[in-house]
């Protein structure tokens, strides 16, 4: 018997990244701009993507990515939209990787998209290390979370780049102050922007929607 | 919880770089995991365990080491953060809080760019083969 070290040196996340590098370029070689939009269960991310798709849709092409354990319901209320909608199921897994992403961009006609809105399976844990080729990643907690919820997760909101706070019309019921909320995800990352929500308060959708616009025409101008 | 898919992924490296050479067992998987990822070591053995079951590395170590996170600052410091003033502060917060919290450039003072701390590597792996002549 004979005994030997193999060195191997595999970076299990960096694999997943060199997937999402690839994704990126094809995004970018079409001129789509794409959003990774993560967050917890019942933050509103898909109430905010519906949002964005209504103000956005007769200005641009517009495809989704619904990620989900089980993506059919979400993907029935985007397609109610008129907007293509690819539901990618992760069973039992609890993220979006870029290889499930690379799959469904087979099924998006780039070349008439210009903006791709991919949503996150909802927690705020697991979709952190995994990287999908996205240009903006987005996240999104709500007021109902609890305001504690921003520096049990700090990951995500060191690595967002737009991090918004929803269902703040409901603050006062649930105890919380949103303010606190945006200071310590300033804390945690002092250089992203934060906006502040509420589906009742069309001035704060305009703001998120805008975010995403920027990104469209600046993609468009590449 | 992701470990199981992650423990799928190392385990078939591990296996097919074992097969490359011809090994007859797998002793030690050694992995660098950094403290800013999101996976349990314990949680990562256990799934590996469950699906090396029945293969040649069904009997391995799987040794994890932590890797703790390295800066860069703009103003021209790179360093990797100190382990034991982390222990020392976070007694009150989590790890990871405290961690975060430490991304501050110690020269400068100014927020510092993450370089390492985010890995899950494979570093090696120790395994067993016949004598060959």
């Amino acid at each position: 018997m004979l005994m030997h070290v193999i060195s191997m040196e595999h970076d299990v996340y960096k694999a997943n990244d060199k997937v999402a590098e690839k994704n990126k370029k094809r995004l970018d070689k079409h001129q789509v701009f794409s959003v990774n939009v993560m967050g917890a269960i019942g933050s509103g991310k898909t109430t905010l993507i519906e949002e964005a798709i209504r103000q956005l849709k007769e200005k641009y092409k517009i495809a989704v990515i619904a990620g989900d354990v089980i993506a059919e319901m979400d993907s029935s209320r985007f397609r109610k939209l008129d907007v293509p909608t690819i539901p990618v199921n992760t069973g039992k897994e609890c993220h979006l990787d870029a290889k499930l992403v690379e799959k469904a961009l087979d099924e998006i006609d780039l070349n008439n998209t210009d903006l791709l809105l991919i949503e996150n399976v909802g927690n705020l844990i697991c979709p952190v290390d995994f990287k999908l080729g996205e240009h903006l990643r987005v996240v999104i907690v709500s007021v109902t979370e609890g305001d504690d919820i921003i520096l049990k997760h700090p990951m995500i909101f060191k690595t967002a780049d737009l991090a918004v706070i929803n269902k703040v019309d409901i603050a006062h019921a649930v105890d919380v102050e949103a303010e606190k909320m945006r200071d310590d995800i300033l804390s945690l990352n002092p250089k992203v922007p934060v906006i502040l929500t509420s589906k009742h308060d069309w001035e704060s959708l305009e703001t998120w929607i805008s975010f995403i616009e920027l990104g469209i025409k600046e993609a468009q101008n590449r | 919880m992701h470990e199981l898919s992650i423990a799928c992924e190392i385990f078939e490296q591990v296996m097919a770089t074992a097969k490359e050479h011809r090994a007859t067992e797998v002793k030690h998987v050694t992995l660098q995991m950094g403290r800013l990822s999101h996976t349990n070591p314990e949680q990562l053995s256990f799934c590996f365990k469950a699906i090396a079951e029945e293969s040649i590395a069904k009997d391995a170590d799987f040794i994890v080491e932590m890797v703790p996170p390295s800066l860069e600052c703009e103003c021209g410091y790179k360093g990797t953060i100190d382990e034991k003033q982390i222990r020392e502060s976070c007694q009150l917060k989590s790890e990871l809080l405290a961690y975060v919290a430490a991304m501050e450039c110690p020269i400068c003072g100014k927020e510092a760019n993450i370089t390492g701390g985010r890995e899950l590597i494979i570093k090696s792996i120790e395994i067993e083969t016949e004598n060959q002549d």
